[in-house]
C-alpha cells in the first residue's frame, strides 16, 4: 500500500480520508476485516499512535466497528456508507469547481465539456 | 517518562548545554532536532550518565539514573562500539553476557528482519549494515527506553527505509524512544514530538500531529520559523 501523505494535514485525518476513498471505490467492502493498528502503521509507514488515533476516530464516526477482541471491520450501516460516498463526491465536485472557476469558464460550457469527456473516460 | 530539567554542561570554557528541559514519554517517539554541534549527543550522554552534568536533574520514571537503570534504558550511538574482529554473533553473545535484559529471540528476529549474516565480521560490514547491527544490539534489549543518536546519518536510502520501518513495527512496541537527527524528511510522519535545539537551548517543543491539526504546519515549516527568524 502506497499512500502519499502531505506534511501539513494531520496524518490521522489523511488516514481516515484514505479509508473513506477505499470504501467509496469498493476496494474495502462492508463488513470486511481491516488490518490491525500495528499492521496499518507498518504498511503506511506512520507512527503507531497515529494509526491508533485514526482507528479511534473511525470508530466514533462508525466507519469501522470492533467486536470484543476481534479485528476491526468496515461498517455495514447503509446510512454511514451512503454518507461517505456523498462526502467524497461533494469534495471532488468542490475542488473541480474551484479549479474551473479560477479560469472563468461559464457553467454551460463546463457542463458540456464534462458530459463529453465523462463518456470518453468511461470508454478508456 | 524521561524528564530533563534545567541541565547545563560545560566542556572547558565552552557552555554546550545552557539549561535544557524537556520530557519524553513511554510509548512515544521524541525527536531532538538541530544542526551538528548543538549538543544533541551531549544530551544523550547526559541522560545515560556517561558524562557528568554541571546543573539540573535528569529523572527516568521519577528516579535519578543508577546502576540498575541500565537494564531499563539503552543508548545506541552513531558508531558501533564492538571490536572490528568480532563476528555479529560474538557481539550478540557479548550483549547476552553483559545484560540480563538481552532478548535473544528478538535479536534473531532482527537478524532476519535486516537480512544480516551473523557470521559476518564487524570490520567487513557496509555502513548501512553497521548501522543495522548497531540498532539490533540496542533494540534486542528488553528496556523501556531507547536512545538513538543519528540512526539515519550517512547511509543509503534503502537502509534508511528499512530502519524507518523498525519504528512502525512491534520491535519498538510501547517503548519510549528518543532519537536525534539533523534530517527530518525520512521520519516526519513517524515521530510524536519534536524538540528544536540551538546552541544548547530548547527553542521549541511540540507534538507534530497537534501542530499540523491546529496550525496547518509541517515540521519543516516550524523549523523554518524557529531557525530563520
Amino acid at each position: 500500500m502506497n499512500v502519499n501523505f502531505n506534511n501539513r494535514d494531520p496524518v490521522y485525518i489523511q488516514v481516515i480520508r484514505h479509508f473513506k476513498e477505499q470504501i467509496a471505490t469498493g476496494s474495502l467492502e462492508p463488513g470486511e476485516e481491516i488490518s490491525s493498528r500495528r499492521e496499518l502503521a507498518n504498511k503506511l509507514k506512520i507512527n503507531p499512535n497515529t494509526a491508533q488515533r485514526a482507528y479511534k476516530e473511525m470508530e466514533e464516526q462508525r466507519l469501522i466497528y470492533t467486536e470484543r477482541n476481534l479485528p476491526s471491520r468496515i461498517t455495514k450501516d447503509e446510512q454511514v456508507l451512503k454518507a461517505v460516498r456523498e462526502e467524497l463526491i461533494l469534495q471532488a465536485v468542490d475542488s473541480f469547481i474551484t479549479s474551473v472557476r479560477s479560469i472563468n469558464v461559464p457553467l454551460e460550457e463546463v457542463l458540456d465539456l464534462v458530459k463529453e469527456n465523462y463518456e470518453k473516460h468511461c470508454d478508456e | 517518562m524521561i524528564e530533563v530539567k534545567g541541565v547545563t554542561k560545560k566542556f572547558g570554557r565552552k557552555q554546550v548545554l545552557k539549561g535544557i528541559s524537556f520530557t519524553a514519554e513511554k510509548g512515544e517517539i521524541t525527536c531532538l532536532i538541530g544542526i551538528n554541534g548543538v549538543g544533541k549527543t551531549t544530551i544523550m550522554n547526559a541522560i545515560m550518565a556517561l558524562t557528568p552534568i554541571n546543573n539540573g536533574q535528569i529523572l527516568i520514571n521519577g528516579e535519578e539514573i543508577h546502576k540498575g537503570s541500565y537494564e531499563k534504558i539503552t543508548f545506541i550511538p552513531d558508531a558501533i562500539t564492538m571490536l572490528p574482529q568480532m563476528k555479529i554473533s560474538d557481539a550478540m553473545q557479548f550483549m547476552d553476557d553483559f545484560y540480563d535484559c538481552w532478548n535473544q529471540k528478538r535479536a534473531d528476529e532482527m537478524l532476519g528482519f535486516f537480512k544480516l549474516d551473523k557470521n559476518e565480521r564487524i570490520s567487513s560490514l557496509s555502513k548501512g549494515n553497521t548501522a543495522k547491527v548497531n540498532l539490533l544490539l540496542g533494540l534486542a534489549m528488553d528496556v523501556d527506553y531507547v536512545l538513538m543518536d543519528e540512526p539515519f546519518s550517512g547511509i543509503d536510502i534503502f537502509s534508511r527505509e528499512q530502519i524507518a520501518e523498525v519504528f512502525t513495527s512491534h520491535l519498538i512496541e510501547d517503548r519510549g524512544v528518543i532519537i536525534t537527527t539533523h534530517e527530518i524528511n525520512d521520519i516526519e510522519h513517524l515521530i510524536d514530538k519534536a524538540i528544536l535545539l540551538n546552541e544548547g537551548v530548547v527553542l521549541k517543543e511540540f507534538n507534530t500531529e497537534e501542530i499540523r491539526e491546529n496550525e496547518g504546519k509541517s515540521v519543516i515549516d516550524v523549523m523554518r520559523e524557529v531557525y530563520q527568524s
